[in-house]
């Protein structure tokens, strides 16, 4: 019985020893567990650490890219100022060109209303007076009441004239597509059919078509031919050629005859108003056409220009812009 | 048939003398009632005022000139064209005023004609004799129905 007991101690203890050293192989486990999990933690710590630093690095940023932005901001406020005061500005100038564009058309709506009325009524009752009584007068006096006319209707010339070159600079101009080769052709149409003798040869060239205000246009051209015919009106045979010029962005055309000329020295004169080279008596006019003229070919962006000689005949030249689209093509 | 009249509204003397005296050489021999503006122009339509004694018939034209005192010729003609007794009287505006918007402001109050006075005495004789011809003489205008 006692070995028995022995025995079963023995066992025991065996026993004992083996749950001893598995308790400590699962310590020495779990020891390299929380080692492990340690590392770890640091790691993280360190991360973290890391990941502050670049937390507080990019709030540095924000606070500097909000100060920039603040800035940025007032200067576009400033701005915003800037363009709200030029745009009351320009309305305050649009509206004294309006006003001071109202106050021309009141003041040439009484010209054409007020100042022709006494003009008339002086080639009125001189008119009469000549008609009626001119029997009562020496050649004299017949001759002093024919100037008073022809002043007066000269007068009434130079006021339809002022009129036409004042609307030349307000009108609103409604731009199309233009023939110019029709439009010179019903203009001339009428003068060669009262040329019976055919003292006037044109020679018209195929004209390309222009972007313009249709009845400024048509003016530049009457005006133009009307000069022309007036200046070569000496001439056995009055030569008159049309034609043009062409670049890629654009068109000039021009007029050239072999008339009375000018003088090249007076040539930058010649597009002033009442400007005339030659006298009344010689060439009737107003001396506001070409004028006319220049202020309806610079309100459509392009320009003018003259060359003469005295006796050989002059050449009128005005240049239009071609339209983008027309350039492309 | 007798010639109609014709009312003739004006407040310039000086126009009114050149113009009576073109219509008389040219044998124009209505008899020419003379207004110097619109206010007395609808006094003489109306029979009122000066004209309170006069026979109510129509004039056979109307010439009306723009600018005048008191009541104007755009006012005059916007007055007559809305009223049913007198809207079918052929009104021939006679102006110096070539203004486009003169023009077009007549036109649409229902002118019946606008003739431009030429400063030019032949033109201004020969445009109111042809006035006075067509609109006076030539010119057929309904029967007045009371």
């Amino acid at each position: 019985m006692k070995n028995k007991d022995t025995v079963e101690l023995l066992k025991l203890l065996t026993k004992q020893n083996e749950e001893k050293e598995k308790r400590a192989a699962e310590l020495i486990i779990a020891n390299k567990e929380l080692t492990f999990q340690n590392e770890e933690k640091n790691k993280r710590a360190a991360e973290l650490v890391l990941a502050n630093k670049e937390l507080v690095f990019q709030a540095g940023e924000k606070a500097d890219r909000a100060a920039e932005l603040l800035i940025a901001n007032r200067e576009l406020t400033h701005q915003n100022e800037e363009k709200d005061k030029r745009a009351a500005e320009l309305v305050i100038a649009k509206n004294l060109l309006d006003s001071a564009n109202k106050e021309i058309e009141a003041f040439s709506y009484s010209v054409s209303h007020d100042l022709k009325a006494p003009v008339r009524h002086i080639t009125g009752f001189a008119s009469l007076l000549e008609k009626k009584y001119a029997v009562l007068l020496p050649e004299e006096g017949i001759q002093y009441l024919k100037n008073v006319i022809s002043s007066a209707e000269h007068m009434g010339e130079l006021i339809d004239g002022l009129l036409l070159f004042s609307r030349a600079g307000r009108i609103e101009m409604n731009q199309t597509s233009l023939n110019m080769k029709e439009i010179v052709d019903a203009l001339i149409q009428p003068i060669i059919e009262i040329d019976k003798e055919h003292r006037i040869k044109f020679d018209i060239a195929n004209l390309p078509s222009a972007y313009g205000d249709i009845e400024m246009l048509k003016s530049v051209w009457s005006n133009l031919i009307e000069n022309a015919v007036k200046f070569s009106k000496n001439k056995i045979t009055a030569e008159i050629q049309i034609g043009f010029q062409e670049t890629m962005t654009e068109i000039t055309y021009y007029i050239q005859d072999n008339g009375a000329g000018f003088d090249m020295e007076y040539s930058a004169k010649l597009f002033n108003v009442f400007q005339r080279l030659h006298s009344v008596s010689e060439f009737e006019g107003t001396g506001i056409g070409l004028a006319t003229i220049k202020r309806i070919i610079t309100k459509h962006g392009g320009r003018t220009k003259a060359e003469g000689k005295v006796g050989l005949g002059a050449t009128f030249y005005f240049t239009l812009l071609k339209r983008k689209e027309d350039i492309s093509k | 048939m007798k010639a109609k009249t014709i009312l003739y509204l004006e407040d310039s003397a000086l126009d009114v003398a050149l113009t009576l005296e073109v219509l008389k050489n040219n044998n124009i021999l209505n008899s020419i009632v003379v207004a110097s503006d619109g206010v007395e122009g609808l006094e003489y339509l109306k029979c009122e005022g000066k004209y309170s004694n006069r026979t109510s018939e129509n004039p056979g034209m109307i010439l009306l000139d723009l600018k005048m005192p008191r009541m104007d010729g755009l006012e005059f003609l916007e007055q007559i064209k809305k009223d049913k007794k007198f809207k079918l009287i052929p009104v021939i505006m006679l102006t110096s005023s070539r203004e486009e918007q003169d023009l077009i402001k007549s036109y649409s109050l229902g002118v019946n004609s606008y003739v431009v006075k030429p400063v030019d005495f032949k033109s201004f004789e020969e445009i109111v004799k042809q006035i006075g011809l067509f609109w006076a003489i030539i010119n057929e205008i309904p029967a007045e129905r009371e």
